[in-house]
């Protein structure tokens, strides 16, 4: 899926006011992620709480953007909004601070992404001046 | 659980059928009507409803009240079942509970869907901001992500995966109530060439879409006994478990619920694995049974291939799996299926499978999977072992 592409729009997602420091960081190109300061954990998706500890004092830190594909898929026949797109990858990403991120592996033949290999983020411009989150193989 | 105090006296099922035009009610009376023949009862006796969600009719607030209303059904225990594919066999288990807790006595538990006339479905929750950007092909797309995960860790054998494929189609062809479209024979080529939809998952690993529906009634042995029931199915043991690991952001995606619901159903009915006589497993996906043979124990991780490879699982075999042709070659009738495998299950434990009736069906065990979760494999797991 290149994100050059002219014509095709991502989907733009809808955020929720709990999920808003997310988007608003994508502005500046910034990836930040939900912290809970008592287990001294990360997650992801954001939720309300803490999924440690089922409150509400939850921090946004900055990440590095860094991880491994844990599960990848080529997805040959794709929702709507994607027809036409095809083929482009879906991967589970393990971030490097113990989350695990759902987006696009973008810049490379589907067939060069594997399990194991290191990817970092690149941000795919959205409407409204928001940037989504994709990820490219970390090349030597 | 306490053995056999509870009874199943009678099932029905609606043909499975691509776009029917039917009113999802109009499912629904035909599921009362002959599960109250198959059970030998007058409507007065239902007193309580366990009803599945429906695509049909998912954007209404009253679902459950207004299908009794339909029904002609006045109750004392009313409820709709959100767990996906896995609220039938949940309704069955809490239909057990409130029978012996004395809020009603004689449940309905219906599920009816024609998702493929209306669909009114529109899931939100995380999935806009975080699903839907990605282009992520809803079920296909997930099981793509746990197959990939599951080949790089484990062997994944295509033969068995063919192999599953096709015992269950031919099983289907003995199956009137499956779907036309899928009552054609199978062979290892026509599997395997079936064009990817996303990788590793083909067209053939999934479930094809349908409208239909399936009905059971519950009720106290004792009551079954009083109305003179001739043949009755006891749930003996029942595990469930949703968001197996939702607090683990790392968990790994090939471990699941089942592992907890099935040790758990096994242990109350006092059975392992080798005494189960069948096996009804929610199909969605053919690696979802590979994943349950082992997470509930017929086999070790990651020997689900070889399991199957080495088993007779016809209905002729030694653990029969999805002696109706299960959702893969059956249909799946959208948030009813999983009263399918449920309703097949009873249909053997009643002896009344025609051509592929298992010979000594004395017990059997059925699953259920439901919703998709973000990262990881399936949101409810649910295990009931039923005997006769």
């Amino acid at each position: 899926m290149p994100e050059t592409s002219a014509a095709w729009k991502r989907p733009q997602p809808i955020p929720t006011n709990f999920t808003a420091p997310f988007w608003e960081a994508t502005r500046r190109r910034e990836f930040v992620l939900q912290y809970c300061p008592v287990a001294k954990k990360f997650q992801h998706f954001p939720r309300p709480v803490s999924l440690y500890t089922g409150r509400r004092d939850i921090e946004w830190r900055a990440v590095s953007g860094l991880g491994t594909i844990y599960a990848i898929t080529v997805t040959r026949r794709g929702p709507a909004a994607f027809r036409g797109r095809e083929p482009y990858i879906v991967a589970t990403i393990e971030l490097d601070e113990g989350v695990r991120f759902m987006s696009n592996v973008v810049n490379c033949a589907p067939e060069e992404a594997a399990i194991g290999m290191r990817v970092r983020i690149t941000w795919d411009p959205l409407e409204d001046g928001l940037n989504y989150p994709v990820f490219e193989l970390a090349r030597p | 659980m306490p053995k056999n105090d509870i009874a199943i006296i009678g099932y029905a099922e609606a043909k499975n059928t691509i776009a029917s035009g039917r009113s999802v009610y109009d499912i629904a009376g035909e599921l009362l009507a002959a599960a109250l023949e198959s059970a030998q009862l007058d409507i007065a006796s239902i007193d309580g409803l366990a009803t599945c969600l429906s695509s049909s009719e998912a954007t209404n607030p009253f679902w459950s009240p207004f299908m009794g209303d339909y029904l002609g059904l006045e109750l004392n225990w009313c409820q709709g079942m959100d767990l996906g594919g896995a609220s039938f066999l949940g309704g069955v288990a809490r239909a057990c509970e409130a029978i012996r807790g004395g809020a009603c006595e004689t449940v309905l538990v219906l599920a009816a869907d024609a998702v493929t006339t209306v669909d009114l479905s529109r899931v939100a929750a995380y999935r806009p901001e975080w699903q839907f950007p990605v282009g992520l092909m809803g079920p296909p797309g997930t099981f793509g992500l746990l197959a990939s995960r599951y080949r790089s860790t484990y062997d994944l054998d295509d033969r068995a995966l063919a192999k599953l494929a096709i015992v269950q189609r031919e099983h289907a062809l003995m199956n009137d109530n499956a779907c036309e479209k899928l009552r054609r024979p199978l062979t290892e080529e026509a599997f395997l060439s079936s064009r990817a939809i996303s990788d590793p998952i083909r067209l053939l690993d999934c479930v094809m879409s349908c409208d239909g529906g399936s009905a059971v009634i519950v009720t106290s042995t004792e009551n079954a006994k009083r109305t003179g029931a001739k043949r009755m199915a006891h749930p003996i043991g029942y595990g469930e478990r949703t968001n197996f690991g939702v607090r683990d952001p790392l968990v790994d995606v090939l471990e699941g619920g089942h592992a907890v619901a099935g040790p758990r159903a096994l242990a109350q009915a006092g059975l392992t694995p080798a005494d189960i006589r069948m096996f009804h497993p929610y199909d969605d996906f053919l690696i979802a049974v590979f994943l349950q043979l082992e997470h509930i124990g017929f086999c070790d991780r990651g020997k689900s291939s070889e399991f199957v490879l080495g088993t007779d699982i016809s209905h002729r075999g030694t653990l029969p799996i999805n002696t109706g042709g299960g959702q893969i070659s059956a249909g799946q009738a959208g948030l009813a299926g999983g009263g399918l495998n449920v309703v097949e299950a009873i249909r053997q434990l009643f002896n009344e499978a025609g051509t592929r009736q298992v010979a000594g069906a004395g017990n059997a065990m059925v699953t259920g999977i439901g919703c998709i979760p973000y990262a990881r494999n399936w949101s409810t797991s649910n295990v009931m072992i039923l005997t006769t």
